[in-house]
């Protein structure tokens, strides 16, 4: 993201962060919400988008680092910040582990086993009611002593910033060259010298502490922790928004996630006949779009800067054949 | 046979697949300055010798050195690492991505390596392999021949040692395939290693120096091009005897 578009991008956020105390408490919460999911959304295409690995155990981290971060908070009495550190830290080594006994799996082998590691996640902190307080909800410090949520708005907006400056960078940098690779034949990035099992257990670690991140915001935004955050369902969300939005661009997958997330609020008088709604969005773009049903609305932003190599006129000073050999 | 330093050293490899053996105690060296030529009958376990030779696939038995370290049982990034490329046999881009990008990928792998000189140099072999004009194209959108081209550039930015290239010629219109034997000739005649796979024996007999041959996972014969064509072995192997 170069030039114009990064400006535009610039201008929208200084808008919404200028008008963001003229929202109402609901809209607040849903704007809100909705960067939690950004969040989410970015992380998630790192891993399915760049580098293939279609894991189904991500809200699972959301929930580990929301629980993670709410326990040692309650227990030790430490600042919610060093908690949301800690259940970070806690999701990007788990994740690295799942990475790396995943190493040998792709495809629905890789989506089967993450399915199973976040229903283990999920019945765990269902069942231990005397740590987690099962499905009662474990209660939460909250982040802030406020009595409106602005502080939340802006600190919602500084981690997704933070998150997709930091992922973006990532995707910028060789390793999102390596990760891409990874993506398109995990084969021909060993034989070009990309080692393929680190980046693969790296982008797990990663996306997953991301996850955890967001997660322990979420936790300590809310004030009340229950299993239902990492289920299926918040799963299967997770995955229409970033499929929609495109999940081979951060920026894109987030764009999905807030789409999604005001639309499932407009539309709330349809009751539960939303989601159906959505399912058929998703079909659609499966079937018209894979690029994201969104895709269109985005072009004008994403265009520029796809690589960071300037075009090809440049060239006509390079070496010639025989200085080549 | 070989005069230059050692590069790749497969001492009896052996590799199975379930109740096939593919390769069997396959001993080969392939040192500095070598243009060898790998044939023999399909099935006959060129490919898995290859896969072997570059880390590919772990032998069931023997070992591989590269430069005289051991290095079978380690993933073929280390391979590559220590100067030994190779192309696939169906040709294996990253094909959503563009023909530059494919380039950039194993120049930055190299320790120490920067984007801007990593990209010129990328832009220098595209040149020399006729593929400037589509430096921005997504690989998948190549024609075949330039595929393999392509897969061949992506072995020079390792800057190795050894190339194996396996099949480089299959399914090639005739014209790019004079361009790929010249390019090889070329690379040989500046210092690099080779070893081609292929059938195309015409192709193979105008730049090979030396030919080793294949049967049934076993090496039948390996030597100068004249000596090994009338070998009686390689006579029957190929005659199906």
């Amino acid at each position: 993201m170069r030039g114009l578009p990064v400006y535009i991008l610039l201008a929208a956020a200084a808008l919404a962060l200028a008008g963001a105390d003229r929202l109402n408490a609901y809209w607040l919460h849903v704007a809100i919400i909705a960067m939690y999911y950004g969040i989410l959304a970015a992380s998630w295409s790192l891993l399915a988008g760049y580098v293939g690995l279609f894991s189904l155990s991500h809200t699972a981290f959301a929930s580990i680092g929301g629980y993670t971060s709410a326990l040692l908070v309650k227990w030790l009495g430490i600042p919610v910040l060093v908690g949301m550190g800690a259940g970070l830290v806690m999701c990007g080594v788990l994740g690295g582990a799942i990475g790396w006994v995943c190493l040998r799996m792709s495809g629905p082998y890789l989506a089967i086993f993450t399915l199973a590691f976040s229903e283990i996640v999920r019945i765990t902190i269902s069942t231990e009611d005397d740590v987690t307080a099962g499905m009662a909800g474990l209660h939460t410090a909250p982040l802030f002593q406020s009595a409106t949520r602005l502080p939340y708005f802006y600190a919602a907006f500084a981690l997704l910033a933070v998150s997709l400056l930091g992922m973006g960078l990532l995707v910028r940098s060789r390793w999102g060259l390596f990760l891409r690779a990874i993506r398109e034949d995990e084969q021909a990035a060993g034989a070009s010298g990309v080692a393929v099992a680190r980046f693969r257990i790296l982008a797990f670690a990663i996306a997953s502490g991301f996850a955890g991140l967001a997660g322990g915001f979420y936790a300590h935004y809310i004030g009340i922790m229950t299993p239902g955050v990492g289920d299926l369902d918040e799963m299967a969300k997770l995955v229409v928004m970033t499929v929609i939005g495109g999940m081979e661009r951060l920026p894109t997958a987030v764009g999905g996630a807030f789409v999604l997330e005001v639309l499932l609020e407009v539309l709330r008088g349809f009751g539960q006949w939303r989601l159906p709604l959505f399912g058929v969005l998703l079909l659609l773009t499966m079937r018209f779009a894979r690029n994201g049903l969104l895709t269109p609305l985005w072009i004008p932003f994403v265009r520029l800067g796809e690589t960071r190599v300037p075009p090809l006129p440049a060239a006509r000073d390079v070496p010639q054949k025989d200085s080549a050999a | 046979m070989s005069q230059g330093a050692e590069l790749v050293r497969g001492v009896g490899l052996v590799k199975r697949f379930g109740g096939i053996v593919a390769n069997d105690a396959v001993d080969l060296v392939v040192a500095q300055g070598d243009l060898v030529g790998l044939i023999g009958p399909n099935g006959s376990g060129k490919t898995t010798l290859i896969n072997v030779l570059t880390g590919h696939l772990d032998p069931d038995g023997g070992e591989v050195l590269v430069r005289g370290r051991r290095v079978s049982g380690r993933p073929s990034h280390v391979y590559a690492g220590m100067g030994v490329a190779r192309t696939f046999q169906l040709t294996q881009l990253f094909g959503r991505m563009t023909v530059l990008e494919n380039m950039l990928v194993p120049g930055l792998t190299r320790p120490h390596s920067r984007w801007d000189e990593v990209t010129r140099r990328a832009r220098g072999y595209l040149e020399f392999l006729s593929l400037s004009d589509v430096a921005q194209l997504p690989a998948r959108n190549l024609s075949g021949g330039q595929q393999k081209l392509l897969e061949l550039g992506r072995c020079l930015m390792l800057e190795p040692a050894v190339l194996f290239l396996d099949e480089p010629f299959a399914g090639v219109h005739p014209r790019l395939r004079d361009e790929l034997v010249a390019r090889i000739r070329e690379l040989h005649q500046g210092g690099r290693t080779f070893v081609v796979v292929d059938h195309d024996m015409e192709s193979i007999l105008r730049i090979s120096r030396r030919l080793v041959v294949m049967a049934r996972g076993s090496k039948i014969a390996d030597g100068e091009p004249a000596v090994v064509r009338a070998d009686q072995n390689v006579l029957a192997a190929y005659a199906g005897l």
